[in-house]
């Protein structure tokens, strides 16, 4: 990277670290046996349609968002978590009292394991917490598939071990935030702090234990314009097939409280992602795929003023498309909708590109 | 290599210009699009994500990138122009980002350089950026030889917008500007006033693709449940067809609004009345009218600096918005900072305004002016008539015929708002403490007139007689007023009589006017001989040899070469040459070393050498600035030479 984005980078960090403020250490006071969010949706397991727990432990947070680099330029997940360290007994806890969601559901189930951070990360799951509640879902038959999310630096062969261990034969994905394949971008506008290598890297010693990797392609992170996004994130979605990626979630920017988008969508100067540019995406990412990878999508706030949203009118049934998709994989699904704001949308993607004004 | 030439013809900062991309030479003001090229519009888009819309070259955006190899540039035509790259809102960030995204993209033109040559290059002016460090960091843009540069407006005419405004006064005078963002047709007279060459249409399809019709004063929806307004345009008539179609005539119908909207602009600053198109737009909207206010707050300086000091046409001073416009503002502060009224005037004759012009030629003045000779006679010479007037103040009669006061044409109603009776009366207030504290002020006003010098008189120190406040001051009976207090003032003052003056006051006050205080008494001194008629022209001799002569239909003097020759002790109108002597009846600014900065487009000027002799003189046809800056145009064209 030339010096002249070197400094510019700087500049988004501290910008970042900036924007995230006092958050972190105000966050609310939670109940450490109660995760911060728990949810059950029918969802596709395998081939079969299942049902699929949602589980976000409320944990310290994300050890990049806690940091002096303020973290990620649209993520305040963290601040869904806890302010001080619960411990491994109230974080198996926490993911106790989810499981009961699952009771009486019927196999398949998958579970999705969330931090706001890096499950695999000793430092906000102790090892002790991590083994018990991998062995909690390893004792469910039912379950058939298990994600975990985790930044790279946490993928190491030991872990991954005892993770194919317990979990035995189980379908395993790692959720990662690729957010894109271009290191400048991943670094210049997200500050997401690891280069590609890394993320290849982690998808290497995963297919050792015969484990997925889930890819988070962010659609539309700051000081992009929107179809420089578009094109970079269906580029992502290329470079992560060639890479072996399992599944590509695409993830629309929603505009999270004390972030640096946040900071930027308050000026006026940042628009949460089109629709459009979502079911574009998708469109091609499923061409590309070919089957091959699975093509998730659930688009935060969508159809809202902070989340990916169009016209107003055409909103609600876009999301359900996208919805619709993401469970059946169908891409004549994305051929359906359309609305007259697509014009619009069709002269915001040229029009940024030459004027670097915002079209919100 | 690409070339922006900058051609012949002002009005305020707005100019005419040619952008040459390699065989193609296109007029400026232009326009641009992204979906057409023709007809006065350059192309625009996106490297290696649009395609060429027609052979015609075309501005194309660089996407933002940090390897050269992530650039298609086998796509890029060798006739395009290349906008740099940016990251978008980035500026905004911290204090220092826009800086950073300017050394960006001057690391990314250096990257590129064996691809694109850099006067191909425009840069992005950041709109966060602190006017010292653009200036700083400007110059080395117009040194690695980009050619243009561009400013961003989101269309709401608020601080943004006029923050663009601002930047652009910065840019170097030789640079082309480029207005990019939402920008409606009613913006672009004021765009073009302020000196941009290239301006985005492309709110023509965004607005289309809203079933928007635009307007030059605003946009209209169209929707079933109504009539759409009338349109002429041929394309219009298909409106009510098929909604698959209704964008296509939309976005026709609203690019020929922005044609023809700027083709009014360019006609409008060829005919030296761009100013008023853009005061009437200010119509539009109460924002377009604060823009123009906050403008003429703001940029007064770098609009004036361009403003022609001379002009033919009328020119309609109609609304608030003209109470500040350059030439008027320009000219109450000239004769207030350089008008002398001659010595021994014993009497002050205030009058009204009338609506024709040069003011002796209405029938209103003639009847003054037979009541003043009648009365009066030979001591007539002892009197200062000035007239009243709005926005100028006033004007005293021996510049009656000077620009604007002899173009400048205004509503008539006989009342004045607070504004312009309090312009008025500071006008006054300055005018009257020239004048020696004994001589008597007459006021044959009435009306608003009277508003002005009441306001005033608090502040003046001079006797006040009123002849005409009952009635208007053309009738019979104000007149007779008139009549009979200045023979009462003839005897009470004891004025003797005196030969006329007339001829040497309007030289005097034209030259200081014109020159500045000083240059009356150089170019008319007690021995120079007057000879000639103040409505036609007037010839000034000093021991035989003439100095200067008075146009009535200019209201300006002419220098000769002796003329120049006085008054170049003034320091002031120069331009300087690096040549013994000049050659051909024109100065180009290329060959211009030096030149006085208050110098204006239109003003006399005499030319000098390194040795300080006078070689020459003319009339400037640019600004002393642009004289400096510019490598091309006519700057003075020569009246006088030495042979």
């Amino acid at each position: 990277m030339d010096e002249s984005l070197t400094r510019i980078h700087t500049a988004v960090e501290q910008a970042t670290f900036r924007a995230r403020g006092q958050s972190i250490k105000k966050r609310h006071k939670r109940n450490p046996l109660q995760p911060s969010a728990k949810w059950t949706a029918p969802a596709r397991v395998g081939r079969d349609q299942g049902t699929a727990l949602a589980v976000v432990l409320s944990t310290i947070g994300c050890a990049h968002a806690r940091s002096d680099s303020g973290g990620c330029t649209m993520c305040s997940y963290l601040l869904d978590g806890s302010q001080s360290m619960p411990s491994s007994e109230q974080l198996i806890e926490q993911f106790k009292s989810s499981m009961v969601g699952l009771e009486g559901k019927k196999a398949p189930l998958s579970v999705k394991i969330y931090t706001s951070g890096s499950f695999l990360d000793p430092e906000e799951i102790p090892e002790a917490a991590r083994s018990e509640i991998l062995k909690i879902i390893g004792a469910d038959e039912r379950v058939r598939e298990v994600v975990l999310e985790s930044r790279p630096e946490y993928v190491q062969d030991s872990v991954l071990s005892e993770v194919r261990s317990i979990l035995g034969d189980r379908t395993i994905e790692i959720g990662m935030g690729l957010e894109s394949a271009s290191d400048t971008i991943r670094t210049v506008c997200i500050n997401k702090s690891f280069d590609l290598q890394t993320f290849k890297e982690c998808i290497e010693t995963a297919k050792g234990h015969n484990i997925g990797m889930r890819a988070y392609v962010l659609l539309k992170p700051p000081l992009l314009t929107e179809r420089d996004s578009l094109l970079d994130a269906i580029t992502t979605v290329r470079d992560a097939q060639t890479m072996g990626v399992t599944t590509v979630s695409l993830n629309p920017v929603n505009v999270q409280n004390d972030t640096l988008v946040e900071k930027l969508w308050n000026r006026r100067k940042y628009r949460p992602p089109w629709l459009w540019s979502v079911v574009e995406v998708l469109r091609k990412a499923s061409e590309i795929s070919d089957g091959w990878m699975r093509i998730v999508c659930d688009p935060v706030a969508g159809g809202r003023r902070r989340g990916a949203h169009n016209c107003g009118k055409c909103d609600s049934e876009i999301v359900q498309v996208i919805r619709d998709f993401s469970l059946s994989q169908d891409p004549a699904i994305l051929e359906k909708p359309s609305c007259g704001c697509m014009q619009q949308w069709e002269h915001a993607l040229k029009h940024e590109d030459s004027s670097q004004l915002i079209h919100r | 290599m690409v070339e922006f030439r900058i051609g012949r013809g002002h009005d305020g900062p707005a100019r005419t210009g040619e952008y040459i991309l390699k065989d193609t030479t296109f007029t400026t003001p232009l326009l641009t699009s992204l979906s057409t090229s023709s007809n006065n519009i350059i192309g625009s888009g996106t490297l290696g994500r649009d395609d060429p819309l027609s052979d015609e070259p075309m501005l194309v955006s660089l996407p933002f990138f940090s390897q050269i190899e992530d650039l298609q540039l086998d796509k890029l035509r060798e006739c395009d122009a290349v906008l740099l790259p940016s990251l978008m809102s980035f500026s905004s960030l911290t204090p220092d980002s826009p800086e950073l995204i300017l050394d960006y993209q001057s690391q990314a033109l250096t990257n590129l350089k064996t691809h694109i040559e850099p006067s191909r290059a425009i840069m992005r002016v950041p709109s966060e950026i602190f006017p010292e460090s653009f200036s700083k960091k400007i110059t080395q843009f117009l040194e690695t030889g980009v050619s243009g540069a561009v400013f961003v407006f989101n269309g709401q005419l608020g601080q943004e917008d006029l923050g663009s405004l601002q930047l652009r006064r910065l840019l170097p005078l030789s640079m082309m500007a480029v207005a990019l963002g939402r920008i409606t047709p009613g913006l672009l007279p004021l765009l073009h006033y302020t000196g941009f060459d290239m301006i985005d249409a492309n709110h023509a399809h965004e607005a289309a693709s809203q079933n928007i019709r635009l307007w030059k004063n605003g946009p209209e929806k169209i929707e079933a449940s109504r009539e759409p307004r009338y349109c002429p345009c041929p394309v219009c008539s298909n409106i009510d067809n098929d909604e698959e179609d209704q964008s296509i005539v939309l976005l026709e119908h609203n690019l020929d609004v922005y044609r023809s909207v700027l083709s009014e602009s360019i006609q409008a600053r060829q005919s030296g009345r761009l100013r008023w198109l853009v005061e009437s737009q200010t119509h539009n909207s109460p924002s377009m009218a604060s823009l123009l206010r906050n403008v003429d707050r703001d940029l007064y300086q770098f609009i004036e600096e361009f403003t022609p000091s001379t002009g033919s046409e009328t020119i309609p001073l109609i609304g608030p918005e003209s109470y500040y416009s350059p030439a008027v503002r320009r000219f109450r502060k000239n004769v207030a900072n350089r008008y002398a009224p001659p010595q021994g005037k014993q009497i002050v004759l205030l009058l009204p305004c009338s609506a024709r012009k040069p003011y002796s030629d209405s029938r209103s003045h003639r009847r003054f002016a037979e009541v003043i000779t009648t009365t009066l006679g030979s001591v007539q010479p002892k009197v200062a008539e000035v007239i009243l007037t709005s926005p100028l103040g006033l004007v005293p009669r021996e510049l009656e015929r000077i620009f604007p006061a002899a173009q400048y044409d205004i509503p008539v109603t006989g009342n004045w708002d607070t504004e312009e009776i309090k312009i008025g009366a500071e006008a006054l207030v300055t005018h009257l403490k020239k004048f020696n504290s004994s001589a008597v002020v007459v006021a044959h006003l009435s009306g608003g007139y009277l508003d002005i010098v009441t306001a005033a008189e608090p502040d003046i120190e001079q006797t006040i007689i009123y002849t005409s406040h009952e009635a208007r001051a053309t009738s019979r009976e104000s007149l007779e007023t008139l009549g009979e207090s200045l023979s009462e003032l003839k005897s009470v003052l004891s004025i003797s009589s005196e030969p006329r003056t007339t001829l040497r006051e309007i030289v005097s006050a034209t030259a200081d006017y014109q020159f500045g205080e000083g240059a009356g008494r150089l170019l008319v001194p007690e021995n120079s001989k007057l000879k000639g008629k103040p409505y036609k022209l007037i010839l000034c001799q000093i021991d035989g040899d003439q100095v200067c002569s008075y146009v009535a239909e200019s209201g300006n003097l002419s220098l000769t070469l002796e003329g120049g020759r006085r008054i170049a002790s003034l320091g002031r109108y120069w331009v300087r040459l690096d040549v013994k002597s000049v050659k051909g009846g024109s100065i180009f600014a290329v060959g211009v070393q030096e030149a006085d900065v208050a110098i204006r487009p239109g003003d006399e000027v005499i030319v000098i050498n390194n040795n300080d002799d006078v070689i020459g003189v003319g009339r400037s046809d640019m600004s002393g600035r642009e004289m400096c800056e510019l490598n091309r145009g006519r700057a003075v064209t020569l009246r006088h030479k030495v042979e």
